[in-house]
């Protein structure tokens, strides 16, 4: 045998310089994260063939619902292929609604896998971020159908697509990651976050636009909440077939990664007491 | 070669009594700044190594730490001082299973299961037809694991643990679970990786299997070494000290539970004495016995209730009399004094059954002093009852009546003589 002595010693804080060590440890994980994410679509899809369906249909009727209220009963609606529009911001919102819904007790509902198991407790939050991005990626299908009918521009534009969805991936991980270690300490987590995301909704230019509220509120927006600059990026890919601005598209990749490394912290600060108190 | 090192390892629980759990209880604690709660050494200074190719043992109470320190060697747990070192891969048998999920077949959790535990895809893939095999489930691969048994789904998950060829591997009480028959298998398989140099360390309550399978074994007593050395000595030791009768093994000497109340009526000792009213922890199938309760009453309390509860195990309530319910009021009690529970014949069978003793206000709601299974005692048969299943005794006999039909005169059940 020439493995190394592995060393298991007193907790203390992680920090920055035990970033890399940590994520090289994920990686030795991939194989758990992705049997996680398997686990999480199958269990989801496995009593019926509509229920993958549903999950395309569920925001091509919220789609609907949005336009019928906001071009149809609204007055002076003056956004142009307004479905359109009202899709590109569902669906990575969706995204970004379960993922968090999932993710805040992700650690606190497999208590008896963290018990009883030892493995890097990111995986747990990761594979729910993931998995609700593989339904997000699923659900592009129905919206390059509708983009072809409507005849918007495909342009090279789209390869930036990746980069933008790996964007708030991170994102998205960072936030759950966080979410997920304060529930555990505070049970209170959940049901506040479901409050907020309301609150958040609105705050999102989901189904109105950036350029109508007043210009200070649009900048403030577009600082503060990361989804409002994620959706401004893939309406103009999608819709407008341009690239964004490089200094808007940088800024908005810096602040999300920024999250991912504050509450990829956060966790492993609190992950070595997850055993004793979930 | 070792390949676990435990140096001076110690792990310090927070018992908190009212910790806040939500923003609200939080925000509440900043007024009331002291917030009870007490510390709890699970473990306190624990050393010793495990060499390649041994089995060690751990034996003590219950809440003596021996899981605890499976989970810290497992890397569930930060310890709190000190540290370990394992070599090789890993292995944990602390719950089979875990992680299983009822949706899926058993082949998908094979892999889940699998990746929990560390494998790759394509390790798992490789190994599947012998996992499979090992656990006996070739015909059931496709099913749903809610279709399972319960003996099935242990088989499954020992079956993925041991296939990776551990170079350690900690099982707590899991040998316990299955029939004799795999139970015999699991060992063989232990057995095979002990002799290509793996080392087991075995958590258990059965002594006759510490015994017998390791060579070495560690006492631990509220979360300090008692002793370590050769297993049967420390085996002998553990007993001696326990009173348990030395053969009949499995002995545990005191309770599992916990304690509560606000002792305004302490009890202060608890004895199961005989009929010449010596404590004893062992009694007779059959032979009278009495349970005496010594109190202090810190004031002047009005009509206590005294009572007790036996559990069969660490489940079942067999019976909880007390001292209202059988008519028999206690108008008032202050300073010292005792109460004593007597029964003309323990009518249980052979086995381990725990004490819950508490005194509590007339209406039986608040609690002075609950001993929650805190005390345990031991029932063996003499030869003369044969009786084998479940734990009560009743002094009883069978009678046969060929060719008699249910339409004739009925049976009286006291024949005449």
């Amino acid at each position: 045998m020439t493995t190394a002595l592995q060393r298991i010693t007193v907790a203390r804080p992680a920090g920055l310089r035990d970033l890399p060590g940590q994520v090289r440890q994920l990686l030795a994980w991939r194989g758990l994260l992705l049997a996680l994410v398997a686990r999480d679509l199958k269990a989801r899809y496995k009593h019926s063939v509509i229920g993958f369906f549903w999950s395309l249909l569920n925001p091509l009727l919220m789609m609907t619902i949005f336009t019928i209220v906001f071009q149809v009963l609204w007055a002076n609606n003056t956004i142009p292929l307004y479905p359109l529009f009202v899709l590109t911001g569902l669906l990575p919102w969706n995204w970004c609604a379960g993922a968090i819904t999932a993710g805040v007790g992700s650690i606190v509902h497999n208590g008896h896998l963290i018990t009883k198991v030892a493995f890097p407790r990111e995986v747990l939050p990761l594979a729910v971020v993931i998995a609700h991005g593989v339904n997000f990626l699923l659900a592009l299908i129905p919206l390059f159908a509708l983009l072809v009918l409507f005849g918007a521009p495909f342009t090279p534009a789209l390869l930036l697509l990746p980069g933008v969805v790996l964007v708030q991936g991170l994102f998205l991980g960072g936030l759950v990651l966080f979410l997920a270690a304060l529930n555990v300490f505070f049970r209170d987590t959940a049901v506040i976050v479901e409050v907020l995301l309301l609150g958040w909704f609105f705050l999102t230019p989901v189904f109105y636009r950036v350029e109508d509220l007043t210009r200070t509120a649009a900048r403030v927006l577009y600082i503060v909440n990361p989804m409002a600059s994620l959706l401004a990026c893939y309406r103009q890919i999608f819709l407008h077939g341009v690239v964004p601005a490089p200094d808007f598209l940088a800024r908005t990749a810096v602040e999300c990664g920024l999250i991912f490394l504050g509450g990829y912290l956060f966790f492993l600060r609190l992950a070595p007491r997850f055993a004793e108190e979930v | 070669m070792p390949v676990v090192v435990c140096e001076r390892v110690s792990k310090r629980f927070w018992l908190a009594h009212d910790r806040p759990r939500s923003f609200q209880e939080l925000v509440i604690g900043f007024w009331r700044r002291s917030r009870g709660g007490e510390d709890l050494w699970a473990l306190r200074e624990v050393t010793f190594s495990v060499e390649a190719g041994e089995v060690f043992g751990v034996i003590g109470a219950n809440g003596s730490g021996k899981s605890t320190l499976l989970k810290i060697i497992a890397g569930i747990l930060a310890p709190t001082a000190g540290q370990v070192l394992v070599r090789g891969r890993l292995a944990a048998l602390l719950e089979l299973g875990a992680g299983f999920h009822p949706d899926l077949t058993g082949r998908e959790n094979i892999f889940l299961n699998g990746a929990l535990l560390g494998f790759s895809r394509a390790e798992i893939a490789r190994r599947f037809e012998e996992i499979v095999a090992f656990a006996e489930l070739e015909r059931f691969v496709d099913t749903p694991l809610k279709h399972y048994s319960s003996g099935m789904q242990v088989r499954l998950g020992f079956a993925i643990a041991v296939s990776s060829d551990p170079e350690v591997l900690l099982a707590d009480e899991v040998l316990a679970v299955g029939d004799e028959r795999f139970q015999r298998k699991c060992l063989e398989r232990i057995a095979h990786l002990v002799r290509q140099g793996g080392a087991v360390i075995l958590v258990s309550h059965n002594l006759d299997l510490v015994r017998s399978l390791c060579g070495r074994a560690l006492w631990l007593e509220r979360g300090e070494v008692r002793a370590l050395g050769a297993a049967a000595e420390v085996v002998d030791q553990y007993q001696a000290a326990v009173g348990a009768p030395s053969l009949a093994g499995r002995g545990l000497a005191s309770g599992i539970g916990q304690r509560w109340g606000s002792r305004e009526v302490e009890i202060t000792r608890v004895d199961l004495v005989d009929r010449s009213g010596q404590p004893r922890t062992v009694f007779w199938t059959g032979e009278p016995f009495a349970v005496r309760i010594w109190y202090q009453a810190h004031r002047s309390v009005a009509r206590p209730v005294f009572g007790i509860a036996i559990h069969a195990g660490e489940g079942m309530v067999l019976t909880g009399p007390n001292t209202r319910l059988a008519n028999r009021p206690i108008p008032v009690v202050e300073g010292p004094g005792l109460v004593e529970y007597r029964v003309e014949a323990l009518n249980l069978l052979r086995g381990l059954y725990y004490l819950t003793v508490a005194v509590y206000d007339e209406y039986l709601i608040h609690a002075y002093d609950h001993h929650d299974r805190l005390y345990a005692f031991r029932v063996e048969q003499p030869p003369a009852i044969s009786d084998r299943f479940g734990c009560l005794y009743l002094p009883a006999d069978w009678s046969h009546h060929p060719g008699r039909r249910p339409a004739e005169v009925p049976v009286p059940l006291r024949a005449e003589t």
